[in-house]
């Protein structure tokens, strides 16, 4: 049946997609600051597993697992360096500031890795192998399993640490009043360093998945932090729940429209639905709790 | 004496026309026209990014539907200069005013966020209406300007005419953005919560901003496919964007001068870097970043800061006296006012008169609602229900610039002054946007009245906090205002600086104004004050004479003891 | 009080600078250990500054000691494991936090210790005890302050910093503030009390600090 298939393919993306937005909701409750640099990351993260696939014997086929903790690493490490180069020292500036660092960030790793690998969209092995399997009148990909399954074991590992940590616990007083969490001898430039690694790695590991079946190139960056954006316009500015519902409904949106006409006329009613959004709610679809006290 | 200020421009200027048609090989006279191209961009983008504060990121997309106009118009009508390039600005700056209004609305991050939506959505429509826009590929074959018969081929006369369009868009931008309107964009975007209280309609200078900046952009990108021929869905993209972005933070955000270093320098750069091949973009966000991070401001703050124009040669004796700042004597009345956060009531049916000439001092512990009364009075949290009149008119619904305008004036808690503008400026800014007082009185006599005539060119940022509260109260009454809201005026000033305050006040009432003046400090209020109104929990709980009020025990158990 | 114990808090000659304002001029106090000393003052004052600078939240100059070692130089969160304690005027709960878990983020590493102490603070603050589930901004003033003071109490610190807890308090819920504090003294900690309502703090406090207008004066 054609609409379970797009559910199953929808499905995918979205998981893959809720992976980009969660990281950067956790960058973002660390900072209250747009971490620009982070759809580059997902990209970093596919080139990543490209370069490291490259490292393996080539004759025998390596599942992409195998890369994901190679992956983890290096983009845990990219997001320290962000962190430590594009908002620590400007962490008491206003926040267009950091907007303009994390460009500036951006268009280095998005220039270096097309520097160094080309301009050619490359692809990534799959995570457990090629081949899929019917399953009421759709086919599923080994792949899209996997995404699925990667993304939520990330997701609901993540939620976890965050609701029954001590450290999760620190990471969300950090987010709600940092002074506070300074006050409490909580180390907040520890912490924030460290949801730029975690933030980071979650885009890396999207990368990963995503760069089999839809190739990775430098230039996607742009795209891919515009939607990490608008899912987290949608699901409340702030919330990671919202952040990974959000996703999903645009991996929902794009694959629908797309069926229904093109992939452009999908991406153009993305674009279209979020100013409306915006235009009708200024303060997003969820809103943000915020009271102007005199 | 003005001359002066320009020598160095004509310096540069001479230095570049020689450069360019004794020294400049072909190639270097293409870097020229496209450096003229950009300082165009990078002009309008410091209206909306350096002057409003906005971070737009649909920069490029402006630059983008001028060249795709001027190329559709040209390759497909024929259409020759004089319409094509008016034509490809107003497309723009119409697709700004289309968008504005909901727009800049926006906080911070969601502007962004939807100025990158409205440049996407653009390159996806230039990509992919082939038939209109020429698809990926884009349209070929764009004839050079050509004015009344006169062409501009590629070489010295395209160089010529970029950059008298350019010197044009220097011109404009000066007239656009005058010590004043600097000034306001200043008090707008560093103090948005004062910025009111002076008249500024910050909403306003937005959208204005907004529109220039598009209509420049506009203009670059009608000139750019002169340049190249050729018009692609490449000058949608963002890299039009972060190009745009990298010279204005490396030449400087708000200064013109910036806008020319950062076009000429970075249009040269990839010259320079060649050796670096395809990591030359590398270095670009490498110094970008590096900019940010160590030279915020640009390598035009380097430069000597240009003189300001009026020095006065003659001053005349100023008259300070008090009555040149009161406005025509006007009652405040508030009645029945309701204001509420969230479930707490800071304000529960409060009334208060304020007849002019009086002083009258509002007291009351933490929370009591004094600030919100402040807000509520001026517009600034306007009432949930009750109504405030003021010489006669409603004024409750009014915006708070209106309100100002009107004649109702405020300072606030903490001195809210841009810190790079001079005192002059600021004292300058809430007279040019007083509205109809056009009585008001001029700023150097404000100035001398407030004892500030010899900091009139210090930038407020290295004041002491005494002073600044003067710059503040000097900026409230130079409108001429009927009644004066004053905000804890006295803390943090030493008991000198406080009885001159004090002076001032008295002085200010005995002409005619009307002052509320809310502080914690009793000792400063009593001498002062006619009357006085305690506060508690968003009610009045005593209204009288000072000594009546300060002996009621209820007022004293809102203090809990505390010594008066 | 032995003449020569070294206090758990002495600050000398301290001037706190805030927003371009000096708020605090050369200030200059003492608080003993298994004492409440209250600090004084108007709203304005500059009470919440001193705090603040002590804390290393503000820039300060001077000496800042805690039990005889010199503070000063130290990051804010190395001075809270030192042995300092902050309650900030408003209490500042975090309000998306459950009440366990405010508790808890301010406890030590070790979980044990942790839950140990959590009990130890439900016990002295039964309000507290059918709300562990509840998220902290659904309590009212009283149990917020509550909470702010069991969440200071967690670190075990030595020396307590509180800032206008009696704000907003109906008498009531103020005199088991008042109870609590003294049982804090009683236990060894020093108590510094900064406060405008006189009448909560005269019958607590041995010593007492007058601020005016950023100036020291003892009582």
């Amino acid at each position: 049946m054609i609409a379970t298939q797009l559910l199953v393919n929808a499905a995918a993306l979205g998981a893959a997609y809720a992976l980009v937005a969660v990281g950067f909701v956790l960058v973002l409750n660390a900072t209250t600051a747009v971490n620009f640099a982070h759809g580059e990351s997902v990209v970093a993260g596919g080139f990543a597993a490209v370069a490291l696939a490259n490292l393996l014997p080539p004759d025998i086929a390596v599942p992409g697992l195998i890369l994901l903790p190679g992956v983890l690493a290096v983009s845990a490490l990219l997001g320290l360096a962000i962190g430590a180069l594009a908002y620590l020292p400007i962490r008491n500036r206003p926040p267009v500031s950091v907007f303009v660092t994390t460009i500036a960030v951006g268009i280095i790793i998005a220039n270096g890795l097309n520097a160094g690998f080309g301009a050619a969209p490359r692809s990534a092995p799959s995570l457990i192998g090629t081949g899929g399997f019917e399953f009421l009148g759709a086919t599923i990909s080994r792949q899209s399993l996997a995404i699925i399954a990667t993304a939520t074991l990330l997701i609901a590992g993540l939620a976890g640490l965050l609701q029954r940590t001590q450290l999760g616990r620190q990471f969300r007083a950090c987010a709600q009043d940092p002074e506070m969490a300074r006050a409490l001898g909580i180390r907040l430039t520890r912490i924030t360093l460290m949801a730029f690694a975690l933030g980071t790695a979650f885009a890396g590991v999207a990368g990963l998945l995503l760069a089999h079946q839809f190739f990775v190139s430098a230039s996607d960056g742009s795209v891919l932090i515009l939607k990490a954006y608008i899912a987290v316009v949608i699901g409340g500015w702030g919330s990671l729940r919202g952040a990974a519902a959000g996703a999903l409904l645009i991996a929902v949106f794009e694959v629908g429209i797309a069926a229904i006409a093109s992939q452009p006329v999908a991406e153009g009613a993305l674009y279209i639905a979020v100013l409306l959004v915006l235009f009708v709610r200024p303060q997003g679809l969820f809103g943000e709790p915020q009271q102007v006290r005199a | 004496m003005n001359l002066r200020n320009h020598i160095p421009a004509a310096a540069v200027g001479i230095v570049l026309v020689v450069y360019a048609t004794a020294f400049a090989s072909s190639y270097d006279q293409r870097l020229l026209a496209l450096s003229g191209v950009y300082v165009i961009l990078v002009l309008g983008y410091q209206f909306i990014f350096g002057h409003a504060g906005a971070l737009s990121l649909a920069q490029g997309a402006f630059f983008g539907a001028g060249a795709y106009a001027t190329g559709i118009l040209a390759t497909r009508w024929g259409l020759g200069f004089l319409a094509t390039f008016p034509l490809s600005i107003a497309f723009a700056a119409l697709l700004a005013a289309l968008v504005a209004a909901p727009v800049l609305r926006l906080r911070t991050h969601y502007f962004a966020l939807a100025t990158l939506a409205l440049a996407q959505l653009l390159l996806l429509v230039a990509v992919n209406w082939e038939g209109f826009t020429g698809g990926a590929n884009g349209l070929s074959g764009v004839p050079p300007i050509s004015i009344l018969g006169w062409q501009a081929p590629r070489g010295l006369p395209l160089v010529t005419a970029v950059w008298v369009v350019a010197g044009i868009a220097i011109l404009l931008a000066r007239q656009q953005m005058n010590p004043v309107r600097r000034a306001a964009f200043a008090v707008a975007r560093d103090t948005p919560l004062a910025a009111p209280a002076f008249g500024i309609d910050a909403g306003l200078l937005r959208f204005r901003a907004f529109i220039l900046s598009a209509g420049f952009g506009g203009a670059a990108g009608a000139l750019f496919v002169h340049t190249n021929r050729v018009v692609s869905p490449e000058t949608l993209g963002f890299g039009v964007m972060v190009t745009c972005l990298t010279m204005t933070v490396v030449g400087g955000r708000s200064r013109i001068a910036g806008a020319l270093i950062g076009a000429l320098l970075l249009t040269h750069m990839p010259e320079w870097l060649r050796g670096l091949e395809s990591y030359y973009l590398v270095a670009m966000g490498a110094l970008l970043l590096a900019m940010v991070l160590f030279a915020p401001d640009g390598l035009a703050s380097l430069l000597p800061a240009p003189k300001s124009r009026s020095g006065p040669a003659v001053i005349p004796e100023p008259a300070v006296f008090a009555e040149a700042f009161a406005g025509p004597p006007a009652t405040l009345d508030a009645s029945g006012l309701h204001k509420s956060f969230g479930g707490i009531r800071a304000l529960g049916d409060l009334s208060l008169t304020l007849a002019s000439g009086e002083i009258a001092g509002v007291i009351g512990p933490n929370g009591a609602g004094k600030t919100t009364l402040a807000n509520a009075l001026t517009g600034i949290a306007p009432p949930d229900a009750g109504t405030v009149h003021f010489a006669g008119r409603a004024i409750s619904g009014l915006a708070p610039h209106d309100i100002a305008r009107a004649g109702l004036t405020r300072t606030f808690q903490t001195p809210q002054l841009p810190p790079a503008l001079d005192v002059q400026a600021i004292v300058a800014t809430a007279r040019n946007h007083a509205g109809s007082q056009s009585e008001a009185p001029a700023v150097v006599d404000a100035l001398a009245f407030c004892g500030l005539a010899d900091m009139a060119s210090v930038p407020a940022g290295t004041l002491p906090h005494g002073l600044r509260r003067r710059v503040e109260i000097c900026r409230a009454i130079v409108s001429r205002p009927s009644v004066l809201v004053l905000d804890e005026p006295a803390a943090g000033l030493t008991p000198e600086e406080q009885a001159e305050i004090g002076t001032l006040c008295r002085a200010l009432s005995d002409a005619g104004m009307a002052i509320l003046l809310i502080d914690h400090n009793v000792g400063f209020l009593r001498p002062i004050a006619d009357r006085l109104v305690c506060m508690a929990e968003g009610r009045i709980l005593a209204d009288g004479s000072p000594d009546t009020v300060l002996t009621d025990p209820a007022v004293r158990a809102a203090y809990f003891g505390m010594d008066a | 009080m032995m003449p020569d114990t070294t206090p758990a808090l002495e600050i000398r000659n301290v001037t706190v600078r805030h927003g371009g304002v000096t708020a605090v001029r050369d200030a200059s106090l003492t608080a003993q250990a298994g004492e409440i000393t209250a600090l004084l003052g108007v709203n304005g004052a500059g009470k919440t500054s001193l705090l603040r600078g002590i804390v290393g939240l503000a820039a300060t100059n001077g000496e800042i000691r805690l039990d005889g070692h010199e503070i000063g130089a130290r990051t804010t969160e190395d001075r809270i494991r030192a042995g300092l304690a902050w309650v900030p005027e408003g209490r500042r709960v975090f309000p998306g936090l459950t009440v366990a878990e405010n508790l808890e983020v301010a406890g030590p590493s070790d979980s044990a210790t942790r839950r140990e102490r959590l009990t130890d603070v439900v016990a002295r603050f039964p309000q507290l005890a059918d709300r562990l589930g509840d998220r902290a901004w659904q309590l009212s003033g009283g149990q917020q302050q509550m909470l702010a003071i069991g969440r200071a109490l967690m670190a075990r610190p030595r020396v307590y910093l509180l800032d206008e807890p009696s704000l907003g308090l109906s008498p009531a819920v103020a005199d088991i503030l008042a109870e609590s504090l003294r049982t804090l003294a009683a236990e060894g900690a020093a108590v510094l009390l900064a406060e405008q309502n006189a009448g909560f703090a005269h019958p607590l406090a041995v010593r007492r600090y007058m601020l005016r207008n950023g100036e020291m004066g003892a009582d």
